[in-house]
């Protein structure tokens, strides 16, 4: 709302600057954003609530300025009567639905000239961000802008039957609104009809046909009070939002619409030579109650957290014209301005005296504390992992949790349960996404392109599906990828790219520093955007709660990535029950351990779980460790064959191993792998 | 003195020559003088094999090459120590660059978020895990924002369906917590939050959000400041300034906008805060009586605030990025940032 400082003047004595008008009004919830400078006037750009519509207007700001700096309101001056006798000119309103329009104020003017108005009106009008059109259209507007109010000014001559019906629209209603577009009405919405048909929709905007035109002479005024709720289903429906729309949706005043409309009478009378010729018809059949409220001083004290003086609370809410009575000690029963549609509970009086109190004068204290903090279990997984992974080089995304049409069909997840929004801000985010493998090769083309080739990123986040009862499922992932170097080019070690062990090394990570071992590593079934020959499954007992691998050569094709890149998706959510396993200590040993060398030669196919397998089957309890710490292929070694070389350790917790035990235990071991897998012991 | 002594000497003085460091010492010390392999062990072994006559003079000479071998060893020994000890022998470039581990990094919204939820377990609060996909009850019903209520046009909303939606906001927590626990309450969730609003350097129709709620007997305004006191000046400095401006939300009754002391100018005024050494930074209230009565607290007997506060606002400030896009453009010249 913009409202002219010069403006302002005419209904309260403003010595303030404007900037210092701009910070008070802010600090009693008028926010002001901008003070700019007009013709000859400065413009306080007011953001004012929904729930004070009773703002939107130049009194509206001057009553509360008059209440903050305690000064006297000048209203405009007040006309005793809009009557003739007898009418020049008959008319006739009925009103058929009263419960949308509870109040409906007319009069009938004649002797109009349709012109210009006035210098100073336009100049007004134009502070308050107005185009200026003719004298009876700029009237009513200023009136608006002056009081608030929303009034609507017809074209008698245009009105069929000289008649004005509110009634809501039949099925199938057409009308052209003054912006010129034909609009279809449907059988909620609240018209104005002559006596054949729409002119208006209420509270909303006028029709095409009756609009002011030039050789317009008699005008029918419209001041009515219409329901928020009505406006605002109708605004919405039409997706038409006016300066009359947008207060009545609020809530107008009730009580208004006669001062309202004797103030545009009075300015047509004096600006556009017009005459009352048809008497004011106030069709009101039911008195609306001012809201009532009570008011105790002990509440207000006990909300705000200061004592109260009850000299305080009177003489706030009378300068804002609250009418008080008290009802015992320290209570009040308090009427509210009809203009405050705002007011319901003693917690909205409340707010009224703290703003006039001061937001800035209440103490600042601390409640006791009577509970025991409780960190989500989520987070602290979600904390874990991101430690790990930001130790271990990878940087933190963030994507958006929409997903494209084409993801479903690049990466084939969850087509069948996918779940999108029935408005959608563009066509791209329809889908909330099922995995977050897609954002995340997405992202590390996007480093491609600023010249990056070794990317490093994670992702934790949601992802989202159908439930089998249709109800969303929400589930936490852990998305990883990884590719390019293994490190940066540095002058240690010679260049290693990012390959499948380092990602799986970066799951074992992970799983050792949640404390979760009940997980293994496994093959994996086909994965549409995994690479057949690279993909892996992580699971707990059978059931499958991650995936590994590189991207198929299909999406990497697709996405001209030009380079292996490997990912990760870790259901962590699932894991939450299994992580953090209990620590149990187990003394240190008071023994030496031994460690002995094993190099073998095997079928290449022969897969190194089997051969951990075969050594844990013989139960040698002294044997501590098998770590592969060699692979071998080449010279030497007979083709179809490699060689493994075994680092075994040893361990007795009772007493020191001798050397010929030792080697018993490794002669059994290589005696096992013989004869299971023909494993030949590697000669030098 | 034989010939085959004078040899053994220069010998012993060409490789003594030789010795940089301990390892080499030790190496010279042990082909003289080891025991059973060492070259005067073997020269001794020799004198058996010599004509009577001979042998004292070789022994003795034998001898003399010994005691001086171990004379001049041991003075070595003292001053490869001594220089060991003063580091002179270090010849390595330390000026090369070290072993270039990789460090990664936290996005900055994720670690503010854990942030926060540190903040505000350390003062008494339950975090709550929420989902995302919300009902229309919990985000705006129960929240004192009945269908067609104007406050619902500022948050403009992805639906799934009638009752299903994006949850504009976290404030949902005040339900969820009220409706599962009885008054003390500390309530806490922070996460995503999605309005349908197109991207510009200010508005991303997916952002993140931290809710608070805290219900119980006796709770004023004046708590409310205290505790948002201790929370701002937690998470941005323990010298900034706070202020409490009344505001609107229709889930709270008094409602306040709450400003900090503008981060960039001290509260002296620049662009950032628009001249007005203030910035907005979240919105908070008393708990709304209806809100309270529809989640069946008993609201002449408890009373409660609550604020919520957007975090991509924080790292906005905190650090100067400029357009809240490239919080979710991940890209890596960004995030090695934080
Ligand atoms: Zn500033």
């Amino acid at each position: 709302m913009k409202i002219s400082t010069e403006w302002l003047g005419e209904y309260v004595e403003i010595r303030e600057s404007p900037q210092k008008l701009k910070d008070d009004l802010s600090m009693i919830g008028l926010l002001v954003e901008a003070v700019e400078e007009g013709e000859s006037t400065s413009v306080l750009e007011v953001e004012v609530t929904s729930n004070r519509p009773d703002c939107l207007s130049h009194i509206g700001v001057a009553r509360e300025v008059a209440a903050l700096y305690r000064r006297p309101l000048r209203h405009p001056e007040k006309r005793e009567t809009l009557r003739i006798e007898p009418d020049r000119i008959p008319y006739a309103i009925e009103v058929r639905d009263a419960g949308l329009c509870p109040r409906y104020t007319a009069l009938v003017m004649d002797g109009i000239r349709v012109g210009e108005s006035p210098g100073w009106m336009q100049k007004r009008l134009r502070a308050a961000g107005m185009r200026p059109l003719n004298n009876i259209v700029d009237i009513t507007n200023y009136v608006l802008l002056e009081m608030g109010h929303p009034l609507h000014a017809f074209d008698y001559d245009i009105l069929r039957g000289g008649k004005i019906v509110v009634s809501k629209a039949r099925q199938g209603d057409r009308m052209a609104t003054l912006d010129g577009i034909r609009r279809e009405l449907d059988a909620e919405m609240l018209l104005i009809n002559d006596a054949e048909g729409p002119v208006a929709i209420a509270g909303v905007m006028g029709g095409l046909e009756s609009e002011i035109s030039p050789t317009t002479t008699r005008v029918l005024l419209e001041s009515a009070y219409f329901r928020p709720d009505s406006i605002r289903r109708t605004s919405k429906k039409l997706g038409l939002s006016t300066e009359s729309s947008y207060r009545f949706e609020r809530g107008a005043d009730w009580d208004i619409t006669v001062a309202a409309l004797a103030r545009v009478c009075r300015l047509v009378e004096d600006l556009a030579g017009g005459r009352i010729a048809g008497s004011m018809r106030d069709v009101y059949p039911k008195t609306m109650e001012p809201v009532r409220i009570s008011l105790r001083k002990q509440s207000a004290a006990a909300l705000i957290g200061v004592p109260m003086e009850r000299e305080f609370i009177e003489s706030t809410l009378c300068r804002l014209n609250f009418r008080l009575e008290e009802s015992g000690p320290d209570s009040w029963n308090v009427t509210c301005p009809t203009y405050r549609a705002d007011m319901e509970l003693e917690a909205d009086l409340i707010e009224e005296i703290a703003r006039f109190y001061g937001y800035q004068n209440i103490p600042a204290t601390l409640p006791p504390n009577r509970n025991m903090g409780r960190p989500s279990p989520v987070s602290r997984l979600e904390n874990a992992l991101r430690d790990i992974l930001v130790g271990l080089g990878f940087h933190e995304a963030v994507n958006l949790s929409f997903a494209d049409e084409s993801d479903a069909e690049e990466f084939g997840t969850g087509q069948d349960e996918r779940i999108g929004v029935r408005n959608p801000l563009t066509e791209d985010m329809k889908y909330m996404r099922t995995d977050l493998a897609p954002g995340l090769v997405r992202a590390a083309k996007r480093n491609f392109n600023y010249g990056r080739r070794t990317v490093r990123l994670f992702e934790i986040g949601k992802v989202y599906r159908a439930g089998p009862d249709g109800i969303p499922e929400e589930r936490n992932i852990l998305g990883i990828l990884g590719t390019g170097g293994f490190t940066e080019r540095n002058w240690k070690l010679p260049d290693a790219g990012f390959d499948f062990f380092h990602m799986k090394g970066v799951l074992e990570t992970l799983l050792e520093g949640i404390r979760l071992r009940r997980c293994a590593i496994e093959p994996a079934g086909a994965v549409r955007w995994l690479n057949p020959a690279e993909a892996a499954a992580l699971k707990i007992e059978d059931a499958t709660c991650g995936l590994m691998g590189s991207l198929s050569a299909a999406l990497e094709e697709k996405y001209k990535l030009r380079q292996p890149v490997y990912l990760a998706e870790i259901e962590f959510g699932a894991l939450s029950g299994n992580a953090f396993e209990e620590i149990h200590f187990r003394s240190l040993p008071k023994y030496p351990f031994a460690e002995r060398d094993l190099s073998i030669v095997v079928g290449r196919d022969l897969a190194w779980r089997k051969i951990q397998t075969c050594i844990a089957d013989l139960d040698i309890a002294e044997l501590a460790s098998v770590a592969l710490v060699d692979i071998y292929e080449g010279k030497k070694i007979p083709s179809g064959k490699l060689s493994m070389t075994l680092r075994l350790t040893f361990r007795d917790r009772e007493k020191t191993l001798t050397v010929d035990r030792v080697q018993d235990f490794v002669d059994t071991v290589l005696s096992s792998l013989h004869k299971t897998y023909g494993a030949e012991l590697r000669s030098l | 003195m034989p010939r085959s002594i004078e040899e053994l000497k220069e010998r012993f003085e060409r490789e003594f020559a030789s010795i940089s460091g301990m390892e080499a010492w030790k190496s010279v010390r042990d082909t003289f003088l080891a025991r059973d392999s060492g070259i005067i062990t073997a020269e001794m072994k020799k004198l058996r094999e010599l004509p009577k006559e001979e042998r004292p003079a070789f022994g003795q000479a034998i001898n003399r090459l010994r005691s001086t071998i171990e004379n001049r060893l041991q003075e070595r020994h003292d001053e490869l120590k001594k220089a060991a000890l003063a580091g002179l022998q270090s010849r390595l470039d330390v000026t090369r660059p070290g072993f270039p581990y990789a460090l990664g990094s936290a996005h900055p919204i994720k670690r503010l978020q854990a942030e926060i939820e540190r903040i505000f377990v350390n003062l008494g609060f339950e975090v709550f895990d929420l989902t995302e996909i919300e009902g229309d009850y919990y985000n705006f019903e129960a929240l004192n924002m009945p269908r067609n209520h104007p406050a619902r046009d500022a948050q403009d909303t992805f639906y799934f369906d009638d009752t299903l939606l994006l949850r504009t906001h976290c404030t949902s927590v005040d339900v969820h917590a009220m409706e599962g626990r009885k008054p003390p309450i500390r309530a806490v969730t922070t996460g995503k939050v999605y309005r349908r609003d197109p991207f510009d350097a200010t508005h991303s129709p997916m952002f993140y959000q931290v809710d608070v709620v805290v219900i119980d007997e006796g709770i004023t305004m004046g708590d409310m400041k205290g505790m948002l006191e201790v929370f701002l000046k937690q998470l941005f400095h323990p010298g900034i300034k706070m202020r409490l401006r009344p505001g609107f939300f229709p889930f709270v009754e008094p409602g306040a906008e709450v400003d900090i002391s503008c981060i960039f100018c001290n509260g002296a005024g620049c662009p950032t805060c628009k001249h007005s050494g203030w910035i907005e930074i979240l919105g908070a209230g008393m708990c709304h009586p209806k809100v309270l009565r529809m989640s069946g607290i008993d609201d002449s007997r408890y009373s409660g605030f609550a604020w919520g506060m957007g975090i991509d606002r924080v790292p906005m400030l905190k650090y100067g990025v400029e357009d809240i896009r490239l919080l979710f453009d991940n890209d890596l010249r960004f995030l090695e940032q934080f």
